[in-house]
């Protein structure tokens, strides 16, 4: 297959398996690096290829498995034992330390004799060998992303690593940057017979710049192929996959049945796109909006626009914009630039409580970390926004709060304790349940639901599902951000892709085949 | 008469004396403090390690009318206590403040309990006047006529400097105060530094309490509750000094200050808010200064591994 390569592999991992709790993120993976080539490694988020490189250079343990370095058993306990071994990772942005200079930051984690002027010169010395020209005194956080790279390389290079990991090294690159990576790794480090992993999920990156390219898929390898040949559509299906509908999967286990019963049209999934959206009322509409987070924007000229009555799928490759948006939508962050209006009035996000408010009402990312309070009962959860309507001067009337819980329960099917227990005593699905059932109560315009399955098991996901239906075809507008592309395409009447904080592109549902998605998600609009 | 106060304020050579007796007792405690926070700690029982160094040094130099002996017995006793807060908080991940506030109160209680059985008593060294620089007028006598040990802030000041920005050790400190999860890609043994770190300041608190006790002019030995919180004012100096060494050292001049300005009642005010001053000075300094932008981004965090 990959036969152009004569020479043994620098380093083979075989079998690696790593479990988190209940999920598995890397299920029996084989990968060998080869000396002097450029291996892509290709994915969508929660494919496992994070893991794997970090179990590589010895942050995560593997759970079974082994790791060859030229053929010999090794095992990498710590980023140390790694370096050592001379496995040299390149991180997204984890490495650097804004305070100190360039030089420092080289140096940070080297055992040699500390000497300034020695350090500097190698500094120097290494960015000249490799053509990546930087002042050796500068501090590091007053650096561009695409210098920043500059020194996280320079850094891993000075240490003369056999194999080389970049972890999306491209995510915070200009174009033209990347271009000038690609070369420095082709031209130095290819030729100095180095193993180079290249972590990525833009499409456009592997095809140009790797050799042999393994596609990753839900912790498992699902294809090794030399990138010779490939195309953009062939890695962009095979990335994503055709996987069988979690609906559908559901639906044979017979638990959808009653579930749709409230949505109008349960069996054509269809029906509510070809009505066109644009004729109900707009509830929220975003306009340019711009939220910086330490200087750099993060959420860069969006503009969405959610009419009433349909569920609008916001996907997206993770980090890419979709927690600050939730966070604008749940009245946690400013806005920087722009506009947000609900059903016509002007928001002012980031003010506490206005965005509830104007009856924007949020399922958010992480129920444990914003959506409930862990050590309080499901009652007080359930009315923990509107604690006053059932308070006299104060005091809370224990019995009508309770009544209210219970009724709430009852119609959001919320089972397995009773509304004394503590919130901590639920299970996953129901403790989603009462965050929904809280939020749905308010009988809001705009229903934000942020990765609203993570974490949940089939029955609980295809409940969520459902009910998201259900609000949407009473007429609200629901926002689903979700980087479940499977959940995006199930649920969406239209479906937005985010990257880098902004909009770069929107489909329809009949629009959004997997294959066309997969282009998006990668980063290549111009092709989908 | 206002005119009058404040011209005697100014040109007292007894209160500048006082000054820099109170700023160096202060400033070995919070250079210690200064490299233990920027290695991303914040230790409020520095009070507690300058209480087991003041209290073992006047027993040591009781028993062996030794001095410098005397001061390496408070160094070792500094560490010894700091020790506990480094390994129950960058071990064993208990917060840091509730170990710090129990081992001030542990240490206090400690020190109190033994010394009905060895009574601390402390013979003072003479001052040690450096030839000509001490007649200078009015600070002269401050600055070079002061007993010996206090002299060692110097060496200290310079030696925390050269630990925190020429050696790979400093490097890593300051990396694991800034940002301990690039540290610990790195390589960087985080807590390690961190616990490394305290020791450190504990020693110097430990030195700070023995010449508190044995070089001050004035004051017979030692007395229990003789600490009295500048533990707690040597964070407040760190504070004060944007977590950079100069400014440090700038915050304890001015706070001895004020130690020396409550001490010589130069007021007439109500004794008790008097007493109070310096106290007061701090809280308020610290209110102002405590700006989040300037302290290392890690600052009070616990590092867990994996917690990325």
């Amino acid at each position: 297959m990959v036969g152009e390569v004569s020479a043994s592999p620098t380093i083979t991992l075989h079998g690696i398996t790593k479990r988190y709790g209940s999920v598995v993120a890397c299920d029996d993976v084989d990968l060998m690096l080869h000396p002097g080539q450029i291996h892509g490694i290709l994915g969508e988020n929660g494919a496992g290829k994070s893991t794997l490189m970090k179990i590589l250079i010895g942050l995560v343990q593997p759970d079974e498995g082994h790791l060859l370095l030229h053929g010999r058993p090794v095992s990498v306990h710590d980023p140390q034992t790694a370096a050592d071994l001379g496995i040299g990772m390149v991180h997204q942005h984890l490495s650097l330390v804004d305070e100190l200079t360039v030089w420092e930051n080289v140096l940070l984690g080297d055992h040699r004799r500390f000497d300034r002027g020695i350090a500097r010169r190698q500094v120097a010395d290494t960015a000249a060998r490799y053509g990546l020209a930087i002042d050796p005194d500068v501090r590091v956080g007053d650096l561009s992303a695409g210098l920043r790279q500059r020194v996280e390389l320079i850094k891993c290079l000075r240490r003369d690593p056999k194999i080389l990991i970049l972890d999306e090294p491209t995510s915070v690159l200009t174009p033209a940057e990347s271009e000038d990576l690609f070369s420095t790794l082709r031209a130095a480090v290819v030729t100095e017979g180095r193993a180079v992993a290249l972590v990525s999920h833009k499409l456009a990156e592997i095809l140009h710049a790797t050799d042999v390219v393994t596609i990753m898929r839900q912790g498992k390898v699902v294809e090794h192929r030399p990138t010779t040949g490939a195309t953009a559509l062939d890695l962009a299906t095979a990335m994503v996959g055709r996987r069988v509908s979690l609906r559908s999967s559901a639906a044979a286990l017979g638990a959808t049945d009653d579930l749709d019963a409230g949505h109008g049209e349960p069996d054509t999934p269809e029906g509510s796109g070809t009505d066109p959206a644009a004729a109900r009322p707009v509830v929220l509409q975003i306009d340019h909006a711009r939220v910086l987070r330490h200087g750099v924007a993060v959420i860069d000229d969006l503009c969405l626009t959610l009419h009433a009555g349909e569920i609008l799928g916001v996907a997206g490759v993770e980090g890419n914009g979709q927690r600050e948006l939730g966070d604008l939508l749940s009245s946690l962050v400013h806005l920087d630039g722009g506009t947000v209006t609900v059903n016509g009035v002007t928001a002012h996000p980031g003010r506490a409580g206005s965005m509830a408010g104007l009856g924007v009402a949020v399922i958010p990312e992480d129920r444990h970390d914003s959506g409930c309070v862990l050590s309080m009962t499901v009652a007080e959860n359930l009315l923990l926004d509107r604690i006053g309507s059932v308070s006299t001067m104060g005091f809370v009337r224990r019995t009508e709060l309770r009544q209210r819980a219970l009724a709430l329960m009852d119609e959001f099917d919320i089972k397995g304790a009773g509304p004394d227990a503590t919130f901590a005593s639920l299970s996953g699905g129901n403790q989603q349940r009462v965050v929904l059932a809280r939020e749905l109560s308010h009988h809001p315009a705009v229903l934000v639901a942020a990765q609203p399955t993570r974490g949940l098991d089939v029955g609980a996901i295809e409940y969520m599902s459902a009910r998201l239906r259900a609000a949407a075809a009473s007429g609200i507008g629901v926002l689903l951000i979700s980087t479940e592309l499977e959940e995006i395409l199930d649920l969406s009447d239209r479906i937005v892709v985010l990257s880098r904080g902004r909009v770069i592109g929107e489909l329809t549902r009949a629009e959004a085949t997997a294959e066309r998605m997969g282009l998006l998600l990668g980063g290549m609009a111009e092709h989908a | 008469m206002l005119a009058n106060t404040l011209s005697d304020i100014l040109s007292s050579a007894a209160l500048y004396g006082s000054t820099v007796r109170f700023a160096v007792i202060l400033a070995f405690a919070a250079v210690g403090e200064w490299v233990a926070e920027r290695a991303g700690t914040l230790n409020i029982s520095l009070e507690s390690f300058m209480i087991g160094g003041a209290y073992s040094s006047a027993v040591a130099v009781g028993a062996w009318h030794n001095v410098p002996a005397a001061l390496a017995v408070g160094v070792l006793a500094g560490a010894a206590v700091s020790s506990a807060q480094a390994w129950l908080s960058h071990r064993l991940t208990i917060d840091q403040f509730v170990v710090g506030l129990t081992l001030n109160i542990f240490v206090l209680g400690l020190a109190l309990f033994l010394d009905h059985r060895w009574k601390a008593v402390t013979p003072v060294p003479k001052a040690w006047r450096i030839p000509l620089l001490h007649r200078i007028p009015v600070v002269g006598q401050a600055l070079f006529g002061q007993p010996w040990p206090m002299l060692l802030i110097v060496p200290l000041v310079v030696l925390a400097w050269w630990l925190v920005f020429r050696t790979r050790w400093g490097l890593e400190v300051r990396s694991v105060g800034d940002n301990p999860q690039a540290a610990d890609v790195s390589g960087i043994h985080v807590n390690r530094r961190r616990r490394q770190a305290i020791l450190f300041a504990g020693a110097c608190c430990g030195l700070g309490g023995g010449v508190l006790v044995l070089g001050q002019i004035g004051i017979n030995g030692y007395e229990p509750g003789h600490v009295g919180l500048k533990g707690i004012i040597a964070i407040a100096a760190v504070i004060f000094g944007g977590w950079t060494l100069r400014g440090t050292v700038a915050g304890c001049l001015l706070f001895g200050y004020f130690f020396a300005f409550q001490q010589a009642k130069l007021v007439d005010i109500n004794p008790q808010l008097n007493a109070s001053l310096p106290y007061l000075v701090a809280l308020g300094i610290t209110a102002i200064f405590a700006r989040r932008t300037r302290q290392p981004r890690a600052l009070a965090q616990p590092f867990l591994r994996g917690l990325t």
